[in-house]
Formats: C-alpha cells, sequence, structure tokens
C-alpha cells in the first residue's frame, strides 16, 4: 500500500471516531456510560493525533486531501467497483488499478481519494 | 436484531493464545482473515482506540471496538484466553473473554451501535462470565448468544 494512503485511511478512520465522540448520539453515550471513556480527554488525544499524522503527509497531499475534506468524507472505499463517496460505477480496469492501493487515486466522478477494498 | 446473526463459527477462537494485550489484539483481528495491511491498520486503530480508554468492562471480559474503512461491512469475532492477560480493565482484573466488533465509517444499514451495545448488555448478566468459562465449543458460544441476548 503506498505509505500516504495507508495515513489517510487512518486519518479517516480516527476523524470517524472523533466525529462520533464529538457530535453527542448514541455511540457517545455507549463510550462514556458503557466503557467509561473521558470525552474531553479522548477528543484532546484524537486532534493531537490527527494532526501529528497530518504532518507526515507532503505538503502537496495534505493540500489536496484538506481541500477535499472540505466537502465531506475524502477517502472512501471503492467496493465491487463502485466509489461509495458518490455511488457511481468505475471502470473495470480502473478498478484493478485502485485495488492494487500503490498510488494515491482520484474518483473522476466526485473527486474523493480512493481505496480499493476487495 | 438478534445479535446471535453476526456471529459465526469461524470468528470464534476458544483457545487465544497471546499472553499481553497486544498479542490478544492481533490474534482477535487474524479471525476476521484480512489482508497484512489492513490487519496492521486495524491493529494501530484498536490500540488508539483502547488509549482512549480500556475496552475492558470488568468481570473478565472486554469488548475491542472501532470503526475503520479496512473492512467493508460490520465484522465481529470472539475469544477466549483461559489463563487471562492484562488487559488494563477497569476492575483492574484480568481479561479471558473478547468480542472484537470493527464496523466501515459508513455503514447503511447502521448495525455497529445496535451490535455494540447489545455485547455490553450481554457482558453485564449475572451468569455470563461463568459460562462463558465453561464453554467447549464455538457451536455452545453461538447456542449462548442466542439464548441471552435476543
Amino acid at each position: 500500500m503506498h505509505p500516504h494512503l495507508e495515513i489517510l485511511l487512518q486519518l479517516q478512520d480516527l476523524k470517524a471516531q472523533r466525529r462520533e465522540l464529538a457530535e453527542g448520539g448514541e455511540v457517545r453515550r455507549v463510550e462514556e456510560e458503557e466503557f467509561h471513556v473521558d470525552l474531553q480527554e479522548a477528543i484532546a488525544k484524537l486532534d493531537a493525533k490527527i494532526e501529528e499524522m497530518e504532518a507526515e503527509l507532503p505538503p502537496d497531499v495534505r493540500r489536496r486531501y484538506r481541500q477535499i475534506e472540505g466537502r465531506g468524507r475524502a477517502v472512501v472505499p471503492v467496493i465491487n467497483g463502485i466509489c461509495y463517496g458518490c455511488f457511481v460505477s468505475i471502470p473495470t480496469a480502473v478498478v484493478a488499478e485502485i485495488e492494487r492501493n500503490d498510488a494515491i487515486r482520484l474518483c473522476d466522478h466526485c473527486g474523493r481519494i480512493l481505496y480499493g477494498l476487495r | 436484531m438478534e445479535l446471535r446473526e453476526f456471529f459465526n463459527k469461524d470468528a470464534i477462537k476458544l483457545d487465544l493464545q497471546g499472553e499481553t494485550k497486544d498479542d490478544i489484539l492481533k490474534e482477535l483481528i487474524q479471525i476476521l482473515g484480512l489482508d497484512e495491511k489492513s490487519e496492521g491498520i486495524l491493529f494501530k486503530m484498536l490500540k488508539r482506540r483502547e488509549n482512549l480508554g480500556s475496552t475492558g468492562i470488568g468481570r473478565g471480559i472486554a469488548i475491542p471496538h472501532c470503526r475503520s474503512l479496512v473492512v467493508n461491512r460490520l465484522r465481529v469475532a470472539f475469544g477466549r484466553k483461559p489463563g487471562g492477560v492484562d488487559f488494563k480493565a477497569i476492575d483492574g482484573q484480568p481479561v479471558y473473554h473478547f468480542f472484537l466488533i470493527v464496523a466501515p465509517p459508513l455503514e447503511v444499514s447502521n448495525q455497529y451501535l445496535p451490535v455494540l451495545g447489545k455485547v455490553a448488555q450481554f457482558a453485564k448478566e449475572p451468569d455470563v462470565p461463568r459460562r462463558l468459562q465453561e464453554l467447549k465449543t464455538p457451536e455452545e458460544f453461538l447456542q449462548l448468544i442466542a439464548e441471552k441476548a435476543k
């Protein structure tokens, strides 16, 4: 896997985790009540890790990631040839390339960063 | 929704070998059968979740969980370590029973939270730790889940 794609995947996972803790809702309640997570501390730790990982990206990749992120989820899986950002079908030959996960590739339709998931 | 429908026999391991928290997490991840790179990413995510507070909820039970892009649907696994390991559980006691729950960030059917909640409730049943300890086969685990977590 391309090292920058690996960082981007982890960033996306961390941000999903942060969002669920910060936005309220049931996940936040379960984490607090069942697992006794200190929410403020947890969010601060996640923020620090997110900042650290974003700093690991080269400036051009980081800039592009932030641009895409401004419109919502930046990294999305491609499953069975479908971009899970815009749910548009991707040509078979391109899917094979995406599934190698050896480069940062963007969806031609929605511009999100693609991750091939088999 | 019944918890039983999310578990299958192949994702149950009653003789975990790991001796540390990290070993156990890796062994649980291996049960899911992901590729090596995805296993590594998932391990990091689970570790980061543990760093926010142990998922060892006491009474010898832990529920490591997270969302991750490396899975395309909700995945669950159960593992048992007969001798127990130090999982930094909230009661400070060793953990013997592990429920791994992983879901993608975007879930059409949104099963992650209900499953997490049901497993947490299951773990609170008074006789569950003893009955998990007594299991001899994966089928018995499935029967127990079917009986207790409807």
